[in-house]
């Protein structure tokens, strides 16, 4: 049945699309909300023109992210069928939630920006923000909900075929729900917080010295720095749930084939018939990361039949998801500590290029973490209850469905990147700093 | 505890992450002290 | 009222509300591009433009909202429609998707080049078109069951004349719609030449969105003799509803009380929907699917109907606040007040 795999194939690459759009839109808002926070507590014109310069931009990967959540919410039943006739009955609440929490903000993010001075001071102004936020970091958690109930189904019984006594909210409540909504919160303020690092940095790279930069760089880097510490904590956390309830897809995450007590992390590494060799090995860090302790017994493959272990490529994911996060938590800190300490080192040319690679860096690692997570939990699409091949549509037609959409995310990424582009470069911030003098008759340098 | 750790743990490390970024963003004078370096050098 | 019938009735009120927010919103893209290609552009574009500007995706939400719903409260229509609905669904998301990034890069980024507004324009036409589908498709006789699976027959389908003609009728109620509804606005704005230019658009798509109405019931008698039997019921519904559309006419005729015509239009379209639905009642698509055999499970439809209440009880006072601040504020409507982020 090819339909499974081009159903896969186009739920993948649409997923991995909207995700890059759908981050920034948790991710931005609270950057925005912090610019405006500082402009206004500080009496400081750059931020709140900062906030400004952002939103504006925001605008642009709301759309493209809209956009593709329909189509994302749409293919989950045209190209999942089965499985969204089970799912609905119990996991349908968080999908109803998602979207009023993503109308919420999308209402109060037209006011916001219609707004920016009809109002006599900034405050009530910023205070528009603050549904923005909330409707846009809700609407990941109740998105995430339903992804976890995909890897923790609980909340109602099967029994021949019939569901009976549904609980929609022990739904939502599943193992997997609170560190999956926390990850992916934290890590969407981890993405955008590097994303607007790295602008920043490139426009300083590009010949711009204006302080306006210097200090987004400042903010975007220590909040950065918090949000990869978080991300650090709760993916720990992740491994203690994954170890307790879904031992299969850590164990394929690791290479983990037999069970066994103070199990050693393995880090990259080749698989030569089941033999991991050239790994670098932490003693003990594996079950430390299940259980805590140094000792636990960490659940290996060899639990598992062979037609239920996800498939093992999930390892390079984790550890590329691993590395650059690391790497990154220890830029924003070594940056931080640098600007503390005035090191010089920290405001070179070589330290500005690293922190623009941190850009595409993040985004590498996101798109690596969301594979590990959908890629670990095959063989299933709900665990343990519906495989993935029999939650698929019977229709022929997906192909030729594939390409279409191929094409639309070609077009949007790239109309969406040569937008931001042209709205920047042609009003870059010295010349709008400037028109704002004219306008308010220079208060601001 | 572990439950603690799975089920309630991970909320606190993002709210407190978010509030600690709100106070931590407030003090960039490590920036605007080249800021107020600068004007001057242009005042004199 | 049984909940099943509460259930279908407010996922009804969504699609309405779809339908209408939309055919305002596809039609104003048509007339945009079509005024840039007859070059009247200098006399709707800025009308058009600050109409659309916040409003757009609030359209999108209200089609989200009704297919989310339906699956919520009806699991089983992913399992028939799902499977049928990949193409001409998928046809929709992508017009969707152009238009959708089209505004916003439109607004927001540079100015784009005619090409793009006529993508915008004719996805503004093909969009209804591609989505009135799926209500030709309930009325069954295109889907059947091979061994378990629902299929869908696309050569009976595109030679049907109940297609063409509910096509049709999608394209025209658009364009009338919209006509009427711009009108309206370019009056409150006191742009006397957009109005007059509207007013001659929606007089002239008035004949052929009754006409074609009309004909999809003729057509009804001979594809579903059961709905057909069923919409005899409700003929005072649709008696009313052609009454207000006189109604609107004459008054967009006189050239009085736009915003009166516009309420009797809504009003025309209302009876005309529900008489439509309340006909189509019980079956979901006919011979397979009624809202009995596919409603979901109780604690799921409570839950559901909990969440959409509170849901509403937010949406409504910000829906009101967007429309207070937008649509319906005097500065705002005469373009003084365009504090662009």
């Amino acid at each position: 049945m090819d339909s499974v795999f081009y159903s896969r194939v186009l739920t993948e690459l649409t997923l991995s699309f909207h995700i890059i759009y759908a981050t920034i839109g948790v991710g931005v808002p609270l950057m925005i909300m912090l610019a405006q926070w500082v402009g206004i507590k500080k009496n400081d014109e750059h931020y709140i023109l900062l906030a400004r310069r952002w939103a504006r931009g925001f605008v642009i990967t709301v759309a493209v992210g809209v956009v593709t959540g329909t189509a994302i919410g749409l293919q989950l039943s045209l190209l999942w069928p089965n499985f969204m006739e089970l799912a609905g009955n119990v996991i349908a609440l968080p999908l109803f939630m998602e979207t009023f929490a993503f109308f919420f903000e999308a209402i109060f993010l037209g006011i916001y920006l219609y707004t920016w001075d009809r109002f006599e001071n900034q405050k009530k102004h910023f205070l528009l923000l603050i549904p923005v936020a909330l409707g846009a970091s809700f609407s990941a958690v109740f998105i995430t909900i339903v992804n976890a109930f995909m890897n923790a189904p609980q909340g109602f019984n099967l029994v021949n075929n019939e569901l009976i006594n549904v609980n929609p909210l022990v739904a939502m409540f599943n193992p997997a729900m609170p560190t999956k909504v926390a990850h992916v919160v934290g890590t969407a303020y981890m993405t955008s917080a590097f994303l607007l690092a790295a602008i920043a940095a490139f426009r300083l790279l590009r010949g711009s010295n204006h302080i306006y930069h210097k200090k987004a760089l400042y903010l975007t880097l220590k909040v950065g720095f918090i949000f990869s510490v978080s991300a650090a904590l709760v993916g720990d956390l992740s491994g203690k749930y994954l170890a307790e309830y879904q031992p299969e897809k850590l164990a394929a995450a690791e290479w983990h084939f037999e069970t066994e007590e103070n199990a050693p992390l393995m880090l990259y590494g080749v698989l030569d018939d089941g033999e991991v060799k050239y790994a670098i090995k932490i003693p003990y860090a594996l079950s430390i990361l299940a259980h805590g302790s140094p000792t636990a017994e960490v659940i290996g493959l060899d639990q598992f039949p062979e037609e239920d272990t996800p498939p093992l490529y999930i390892h390079y994911l984790f550890d590329i998801m691993v590395t650059i996060g690391m790497t990154l938590l220890a830029l924003s800190a070594i940056f931080w500590i640098g600007m503390w300490r005035k090191w010089s080192f920290v405001e070179s040319r070589l330290f500005r290029w690293l922190i623009v690679i941190s850009g595409p860096l993040v985004f590498i690692s996101l798109e690596a973490g969301w594979w590990l997570a959908e890629v670990g939990r095959q063989p299933w699409i709900l665990r343990n209850i519906m495989r993935t091949s029999e939650g698929a549509t019977s229709s022929g037609q997906v192909p030729t469905m594939l390409v279409l959409f191929a094409l639309l995310y070609l077009v949007l990424g790239i109309g969406s990147v040569v937008v931001l582009r042209r709205m920047f470069i042609r009003n870059p911030v010295e010349q709008e700093i400037a028109d704002r003098q004219q306008v308010k008759g220079g208060d601001i340098q | 505890m572990n439950e603690f750790l799975i089920f309630y743990a991970p909320f606190l490390v993002v709210i407190a992450g978010i509030v600690l970024s709100f106070f931590v963003v407030l003090k960039d004078d490590a920036v605007t002290r080249s800021e107020y370096k600068e004007s001057e050098k242009t005042d004199v | 009222m049984n909940i099943e019938i509460l259930g279908i009735t407010v996922l009804w009120v969504f699609l309405f509300g779809y339908i209408m927010i939309g055919a305002i919103d596809f039609g104003a893209g048509f007339f945009n591009a079509y005024s840039v290609l007859t070059g009247k552009q200098r006399i709707l574009t800025n009308v058009i433009q600050r109409y659309l500007s916040p409003v757009w995706e609030v359209t999108n939400v209200f089609l989200v909202f009704f297919f989310v719903g339906i699956i919520g409260f009806f699991p089983k229509t992913a399992f028939y429609y799902g499977t049928t609905l990949l193409v001409p669904v998928s046809f929709g998301i992508i017009l969707l998707a152009i238009r959708g990034s089209y505004y916003a890069f439109e607004t927001y980024g540079a100015r784009g080049h005619k090409g793009y507004s006529f993508a915008y324009g004719a996805a503004g036409l093909l969009l209804p078109a591609s989505l009135s589908i799926v209500l030709t498709i309930s009325e069954g006789g295109f889907v059947e069951l091979v061994d378990g699976q629902p299929v869908l027959d696309y050569w009976k389908l595109f030679t049907s004349p109940l297609t063409w003609s509910i096509v049709v009728l999608s394209i025209a109620a658009t364009l009338y719609i919209s006509a009427a509804f711009l009108t309206w606005y370019a009056n409150k704005a006191g742009d006397r030449e957009a109005t007059d230019l509207l007013r001659k658009y929606a007089l002239i798509w008035a004949l052929p969105t009754i006409i074609t109405a009309g004909g999809i019931i003729f057509e009804l008698r001979k594809h579903n003799p059961l709905h057909y039997e069923n919409i005899q019921r409700f003929w005072p519904m649709f008696l009313l509803s052609f009454l207000l559309f006189l109604g609107t006419v004459f008054l967009i005729w006189k050239r009085r009380q736009y915003g009166a015509a516009f309420g009797m239009l809504a009003g025309q379209f209302v009876f005309a929907f529900f008489g439509y639905g309340a006909s189509h009642y019980p079956y979901l698509l006919y011979p397979y699917l009624t809202i009995y055999d596919s409603f979901t499970n109780h604690a799921m439809a409570i839950a559901l109907i909990i969440a959409f209440v509170f849901g509403l009880l937010l949406l409504i006072p910000s829906l009101y606040l967007l429309l207070r601040m937008f649509l319906f504020n005097k500065d705002y409507v005469k373009g003084k007040e365009d504090h662009h982020a």
